[in-house]
């Protein structure tokens, strides 16, 4: 938060919140990254990594809800300050859940391995959506740090390249089970891998119109592209 | 909070090109401002912003002094507090004023309630009897004093003394109330009584408070004005300003950071 207050213990307890945050969005990055490695080589052992890291988001979580919490409290913020926290508080829960995201997408990958039969996936396609999901998250890690609106409603509206790249790739998986049966069974196990990585998306986006709600003070959730655009001018 | 709707919206004070002025001093530059009909209205702004001179100008307080003088206009209900020929007695019956001390009279409760009123009305000793339960009432003091009317104003705290002043404005049932920082003598409890009060008042009356307490002003007021260096800077519902200000200028005073 750029300006100073009189006073400096205000300041730092903000800029304390906000490294958390970034640090538990890096994590949460880092784990996706992870996540794919597992998907695209088959690693139980990656899994098994991403699945005990998933722990350390949730205390993020709770470290970080406690400090929003006690400045609230003892400071009574108004404005921007005001803004700011509930949106941090906003963008937590939300990095909390597309961590959840990621290890169900871990866990998925273990099974799958300790089914014993790791079937030949397509992953590639998958590894592109994670890809594009993964660089969405951290370009709303950089636009949150920066307070940047403009970056903002570039990510919102980037989601839903990822949410057609989705919609494509389910099509596909369709037409996949119809010409043969036996790649149902892989092909679910896509679909929900998929969905997983979609939702990352997703919450990489709602991260991002709270950084319109800081600056602006517009809600922009639940909003039409327009409106987001308008409301971040 | 009641939504502001402009068809519905009465004010009791129209502040026009308000300048005030202490001998050379310009105390207030400029003020434009609408005080709605029950409603509360805070002001809120560093010291020396204009912000208790704004109030003292309501109600021709400053004529008091000399050399200090007001220019522009107040409109209260049709007419001009700051016309020369406004009598001054009757206008503070209509707009009362409590200060940040507590200044009760040298006298009992029942006396500091009835001596205004025996200013501006003839009232019987049983109509008089019934207005000081009423304003003591209205000022949420009757049940701790009620058994002991005859005693000494000074003899309460320093929160009942308070509420006591209040009540002495009441009772002789203002439309509007001035309240200059009513609590920053008061402990945490007297002051949530006198918040409470206000929120009871504003059914019947107008009310302008000054404080120095921001949360204050969130708490109890309606709108909101921020002044600075006797100037108006922003005003707006409190709603607004304290969630999304438009001027940086308040921005930066209300969430503590350097102007």
């Amino acid at each position: 938060m750029p300006d100073k207050h009189i006073s400096s213990q205000f300041d730092a307890e903000l800029n304390t919140i906000s490294t958390l945050v970034l640090e538990m969005g890096g994590l949460v990055e880092s784990q996706l990254h992870q996540a794919v490695y597992a998907l695209v080589h088959m690693s139980r052992e990656s899994a098994e990594q991403v699945m005990e890291n998933e722990v350390r988001i949730n205390q993020f979580e709770i470290q970080i809800d406690q400090a929003v919490i006690s400045i609230i409290g003892r400071r009574q913020p108004t404005a921007r300050d005001l803004r700011f926290l509930m949106a941090i508080s906003r963008a937590t829960q939300n990095l909390e859940r597309a961590g959840d995201e990621v290890a169900r997408i871990a866990r998925m990958v273990k099974s799958i391995v300790d089914s014993g039969s790791p079937r030949n996936l397509p992953s590639s396609e998958l590894r592109v959506a994670a890809d594009l999901a993964a660089g969405m998250l951290r370009k709303t890690l950089d636009a949150f740090a920066r307070l940047d609106t403009t970056m903002a409603v570039a990510i919102i509206r980037s989601d839903d390249q990822i949410d057609n790249e989705y919609n494509g790739f389910m099509r596909k998986l369709i037409t996949y089970m119809m010409e043969d049966p036996r790649t149902i069974s892989a092909s679910l196990d896509l679909m929900f891998l998929a969905k997983s990585i979609e939702r990352v998306g997703d919450h990489a986006k709602n991260i991002a119109e709270q950084i319109i709600f800081i600056v602006n003070g517009e809600d922009v959730r639940h909003s039409s592209m327009e409106k987001v655009e308008s409301a971040a001018g | 909070m009641t939504p502001l709707d402009p068809a519905t919206k009465k004010n009791a004070l129209e502040l026009r090109d308000l300048n005030f002025f202490y001998g050379k001093f310009q105390g207030l530059k400029d003020v434009n401002l609408d005080i709605e009909e029950r409603k509360v209205t805070a002001f809120i702004g560093p010291s020396g912003c204009g912000k208790s001179t704004l109030l003292r100008t309501l109600n021709r307080m400053y004529s008091l002094y000399p050399g200090q003088r007001a220019e522009g206009t107040v409109n209260f209900y049709g007419q001009n507090i700051l016309d020369a020929k406004q009598d001054i007695n009757l206008l503070r019956a209509r707009i009362g004023m409590v200060f940040q001390k507590p200044t009760p009279f040298p006298m009992s409760i029942y006396d500091n309630i009835a001596f205004g009123v025996k200013l501006y009305e003839n009232l019987s000793s049983a109509e008089m009897d019934d207005r000081v339960e009423w304003a003591l009432s209205k000022a949420a003091l009757w049940n701790e004093v009620k058994d002991k009317l005859k005693q000494s104003g000074l003899s309460l705290s320093g929160g009942q003394q308070q509420r006591l002043c209040i009540a002495r404005s009441v009772a002789v049932k203002p439309s509007v109330l001035l309240l200059d920082e009513p609590t920053s003598a008061l402990d945490p409890i007297s002051t949530g009584k006198v918040e409470e009060l206000v929120h009871e008042l504003k059914q019947d009356y107008t009310i302008a408070i000054v404080t120095h307490n921001m949360q204050q002003a969130a708490r109890c007021s309606d709108y909101t004005a921020y002044m600075y260096l006797g100037e108006m800077i922003e005003f707006g519902s409190t709603e607004q300003i304290f969630f999304k200000p438009s001027k940086t200028a308040t921005e930066d005073y209300i969430t503590g950071r350097f102007g």
